[in-house]
């Protein structure tokens, strides 16, 4: 079997390993983080690949969709799900932008590796601090998102 | 431009006034939640059966991109449950409740045969009428069990509502 395949297959793995370790309280958010996200990957990664600005060459259900299933549907709903399960509330501003930093570089970072040496993504008219710029915006929509959905007064969303 | 294009438009307004229109305010979570719970439920079911070639959607949105009928999985139908899950009876017995439910499911699957006969938004291939009926049925159930789920428990969703305020 291709490399891409095994890295296809240790995505959902890890992904679903990541699902076991959200606390029981925090199922709810979890699940609205994860379904909200899911409506913001699926429209934006189908635009993307429209506009052919990015392709997937190895992707799961090929024949009928051009974008990236497993990113889009699983795992990168579930990355977000976890970003709003340990989002650092009640820390210092500073804390919480490091905590986006985070998030966004190593997911960005994990990208151009995947991008750089195997067929799973091809980057045709885009650049790494697109994703980058772009992986947070979503995580703020989504962060503000439940903030809304589970909030019963008004909220300071940063 | 196509008829089918105007349908699509049409779907995305009445799709949009339809939200505005029968979800109250009170209820905009829960219609929210229910609307992205289908969306997620029939974009991998539609998925499968696409990739089967059970049904085809010729003509659609970012035909480049994808096969599925983006208009149909992405927004109207989700709607649709929206609607159908907030405006339901939770409270009292089963009948009623099963036919608020079959009733939904008949318009809805007549609604798709419409589409597939006349139009070329979609096209049926090994899916025949009566079992997109049944598709429908599941379709609408599972989401219904899984948004149940999650407005079960009031105290827990309260205690969790605390979260961030």
């Amino acid at each position: 079997m291709r490399m891409e395949w095994w890295i296809i297959i240790s995505v959902y793995v890890v992904a679903t390993g990541i699902l076991f370790f959200i606390p029981k309280n925090k199922i709810r958010l979890s699940i609205v983080a994860f379904l909200f996200k899911q409506l913001i990957t699926f429209l934006i990664g189908l635009v993307v690949v429209e506009l052919g600005l990015i392709e997937y060459p190895v992707r799961c259900f090929a024949s009928v969709s051009r974008t990236s299933f497993s990113y889009e549907y699983y795992a990168f709903p579930v990355v977000c799900a976890a970003f709003n399960v340990w989002y650092p509330t009640n820390r210092s501003l500073l804390y919480r932008m490091g905590y986006y930093v985070g998030y966004c570089s190593v997911l960005t970072v994990i990208e151009v590796i995947i991008e750089k040496h195997t067929q799973l993504i091809k980057y045709i008219h885009w650049e790494w601090y697109i994703t980058w710029i772009s992986l947070c915006i979503s995580f703020f929509i989504v962060h503000v998102f439940c903030l809304w959905f589970f909030a019963k007064e008004r909220v300071s969303y940063m | 431009m196509l008829m089918e294009h105007w349908i699509m438009i049409a779907m995305w307004l009445f799709g949009f006034a339809g939200f505005i229109l029968f979800i109250p305010r009170k209820d905009q979570r829960k219609g929210i939640l229910a609307f992205l719970v289908l969306q997620a439920i029939i974009w991998l079911c539609d998925m499968i059966t696409f990739a089967f070639g059970w049904q085809s959607a010729p003509v659609r949105l970012l035909p480049k991109a994808t096969d599925m009928p983006l208009t149909l999985d992405y927004f109207f139908y989700p709607v649709l449950f929206a609607i159908y899950y907030v405006n339901k009876k939770s409270k009292g017995s089963l009948w009623p409740r099963f036919i608020y439910f079959f009733v939904w499911i008949s318009v809805l699957s007549l609604f798709d045969i419409v589409i597939e006969k006349y139009t070329d938004l979609l096209e049926y291939e090994l899916l025949k009428r009566n079992l997109m009926w049944i598709y429908f049925g599941f379709l609408f159930y599972v989401s219904h069990f899984c948004c149940n789920w999650f407005f079960k428990d009031k105290t827990l969703f309260q205690t969790e509502r605390r979260w961030g305020t």
